[in-house]
């Protein structure tokens, strides 16, 4: 503990340089700014922002991203509750009783309950982020390759399982982003593989051109599509939009346990805020005295929703830490922005590189306390961001995806691999194919088969470790249990549903 | 959600990765075996495209058998979306051919692609290309000589 209390000293000594304080705050707001405006995500402007971090020291970097998501996932409260439209996925939830409470005529109490929420959610989640990252990173240390093998298998199988859509497709989006990290020369062996015979493809496809494309330019085109879409408006506020003490009180126990729910959440590999919310939501409603005032503008239903979906921020930063396991598609986004400046995520990140990870988590607390200044105190002025006409930003954020891709290497392949999979992934969302399954399957498969292979070196090509090991073996059942579950509990829905119209 | 995706929507997108599956199968089929490792470079990448092409056909069966009712199509720009990815796909392309700088291929792109999603609307226009060639210059000027980032064009 001794130790957590003075890395985390040194981590807030990095951010409370004049430029590491900047950056954090720089990277909140615009994660507020970006998480407000619809259509946007904190995804996109992460990854848009990769290629400014090349020439930036690596905390810097890591700081100004981490103060993006916890900016982010807060900044779409303002349009769930102002505008019925959530800012992100993750606050759908907030929609139901923001937007109720906000034509109710009171959308300051909204907005100041769902910032409320939000800090708490951040805070509940970082304790457990100082708390557990380090314990856990420990035990990690002890895994051999087939313990990671099948630790990356099971999150593959729980990110397809809980995602929206059907289980197929999740499997197939996380195959296909699996498959898509493959070419370029196999460092196993040195032979090049799926290159086609084109000198370009030696360095494999690059992450950032490929999430570029998945996450902006592909919501650019679905945003082109219902660009004229009409929104309803409520008129902020003016008066102040603190809760008072006894507030704080009352939610206090909804606060504590929508934030464990977030962080439980959060800290399962690939299943990101929006999930969090729903369950905690869901909880919240299951657990009130006035559970028919939920969906109508009840309070607990915005504090729920909110304390969660910033619960799972600090939750799924604890498996990128501890084992160099995205928690969250954001995550793989950072393990991806931590492998550009030549850090390599995993369990011995506490041993080479501690400052990053202590000022990744001092940028944690920091960006949820600057989240709630700059939310209490500009909550209007971010609000009108939401009124930006997307017929003009759209094409300037095409340029920036251009920009962005380009600055990698300075060639224009990247920017061709970005635009093909803009429109993959248009057309995979179009089909209800979940893209999360799809990034962490990117970002995970060459770990995957590195392990793998290594693993085979050890044993002169058995495979008998996966199933004699306790901690492979448990890791492999609770994959199979992930898979078979679904078709069970579709089988037994189907026959109950069958037997009910039997009887009828 | 008791309605189903266009079949026609679900059955090319899995075509598509059937296609891609296939490229990759067909691009690991020369791999000669490991040497120095008992697995080799094509089995993993033979194994996921394998997977992927299986239950891209299950998706496939299961889009000709399903009978419940088909959603109905939003009133979405579909025209509109693909303009924008054609005009997209012409800047890009200039870039790549360098036929001019990055702040002329930007205006002209931005002042083609907003003009177009506000229909050429006279009173916007001005706007338009004012923003357009603010963007264009500003960020060839902000890219270049602030973040000194290289940029595509001549």
């Amino acid at each position: 503990m001794e130790g957590v209390l003075t890395g985390l000293v040194g981590g807030l000594a990095i951010v409370f340089t004049p430029m590491g304080f900047f950056y954090v705050a720089l990277g909140t707001i615009l994660g507020i700014s970006v998480g407000a405006i619809p259509g946007l995500s904190g995804a996109m402007l992460i990854a848009l922002t990769l290629p400014l971090t090349y020439y930036m020291p690596a905390t810097d970097a890591i700081v100004l991203l981490i103060g993006m998501y916890v900016g982010s996932i807060t900044g779409g409260l303002i349009t769930a509750t102002l505008l019925r439209m959530p800012g992100t996925p993750s606050n759908v939830m907030t929609t139901f009783d923001g937007y109720p409470m906000a034509r109710a005529g009171k959308p300051g109490r909204a907005l100041g309950l769902g910032i409320a929420a939000s800090f708490a959610g951040g805070i509940i989640s970082w304790w457990f982020l100082l708390l557990l990252a380090k314990p856990l990173s420990i035990w990690a240390t002890r895994f051999g390759p087939f313990e990671y093998f099948t630790l990356i298998l099971m999150a593959m199988v729980l990110i397809a399982s809980v995602s929206q859509g059907s289980l197929i497709k999740g499997l197939i989006a996380g195959l296909l982003g699996m498959l898509v990290s493959m070419p370029g020369v196999d460092p196993s062996s040195g032979m090049p593989r799926l290159t086609f015979d084109t000198y370009h493809m030696n360095s494999g496809l690059k992450l950032l051109p490929v999430l570029i494309g998945v996450f902006a330019v592909s919501q650019i085109i679905a945003d082109v599509l219902d660009i004229g879409r009409k929104i309803e408006r409520v008129e902020s506020t003016k008066s102040s939009i603190m809760i008072k003490a006894g507030d704080w009180v009352r939610h206090g126990g909804n606060m504590l346990r929508s934030g464990l729910i977030g962080t439980l959440v959060g800290i399962l590999p690939g299943v990101g805020a929006s999930i969090g919310s729903v369950i905690a939501y869901t909880t919240a409603k299951n657990v009130s005295k006035t559970p028919e005032q939920f969906g109508k503008g009840s309070e607990e239903g915005i504090v729920a929703s909110e304390t969660a979906n910033n619960a799972t921020v600090g939750g799924a930063l604890i498996p990128l830490i501890a084992m160099g396991i995205p928690g969250s598609v954001i995550d793989a986004i950072l393990i991806g922005a931590l492998m550009i400046h030549s850090i390599q995520p995993g369990p011995t990140l506490f041993i080479t590189n501690p400052d990053i990870v202590y000022a990744m988590i001092a940028a944690c607390l920091i960006g949820n306390l600057v989240m709630l200044a700059v939310m209490t105190g500009s909550v209007n002025w971010v609000a009108k961001l939401a009124y930006i006409p997307r017929t003009f930003m759209l094409p300037v954020i095409i340029v920036c995806c251009v920009i962005g891709a380009f600055g990698l290497d300075n060639v224009m392949f990247d920017v061709w691999v970005m635009l093909i999979f803009g429109v993959i992934g248009f057309l995979l969302e179009r089909a209800r194919y979940p893209l999360g399954p799809f990034v962490i399957g990117f970002v995970l498969a060459p770990l995957m088969e590195s392990k793998l292979r290594t693993g085979l070196m050890m044993t002169g090509g058995s495979i008998t470790p996966i199933f004699t090991r306790p901690v492979a073996a448990t890791f492999l059942a609770i994959a199979i249990i992930l898979l078979v579950w679904p078709l069970v509990s579709e089988w037994r829905r189907r026959k109950a549903e069958a037997g009910t119209s039997a009887a009828g | 959600m008791n309605e189903r995706i266009d079949p026609r929507v679900e059955i090319g997108v899995a075509l598509m990765l059937i296609l891609i599956a296939s490229l990759a199968l067909f691009g690991t089929k020369d791999i000669p075996p490991g040497r120095f490792e008992p697995l080799g470079s094509a089995p993993v990448p033979q194994a996921v495209a394998g997977m992927v092409l299986l239950l891209a056909l299950w998706i496939i069966v299961r889009a000709c058998i399903d009978r419940r009712p088909i959603a109905t199509p939003s009133a979405d720009r579909y025209l509109d979306a693909a303009i924008v990815v054609a005009f997209t796909l012409l800047f890009v392309a200039a870039m790549h051919y360098r036929l001019t700088t990055f702040a002329i291929l930007t205006t002209l792109y931005l002042v083609a692609t907003i003009g177009f999603l506000t229909r050429f609307d006279r009173k916007r226009l001005i706007w338009v290309i004012g923003i357009a060639a603010a963007v264009g210059f500003g960020f060839q000027y902000l890219f270049t000589r602030v973040f000194v980032v290289d940029l595509p064009g001549l």
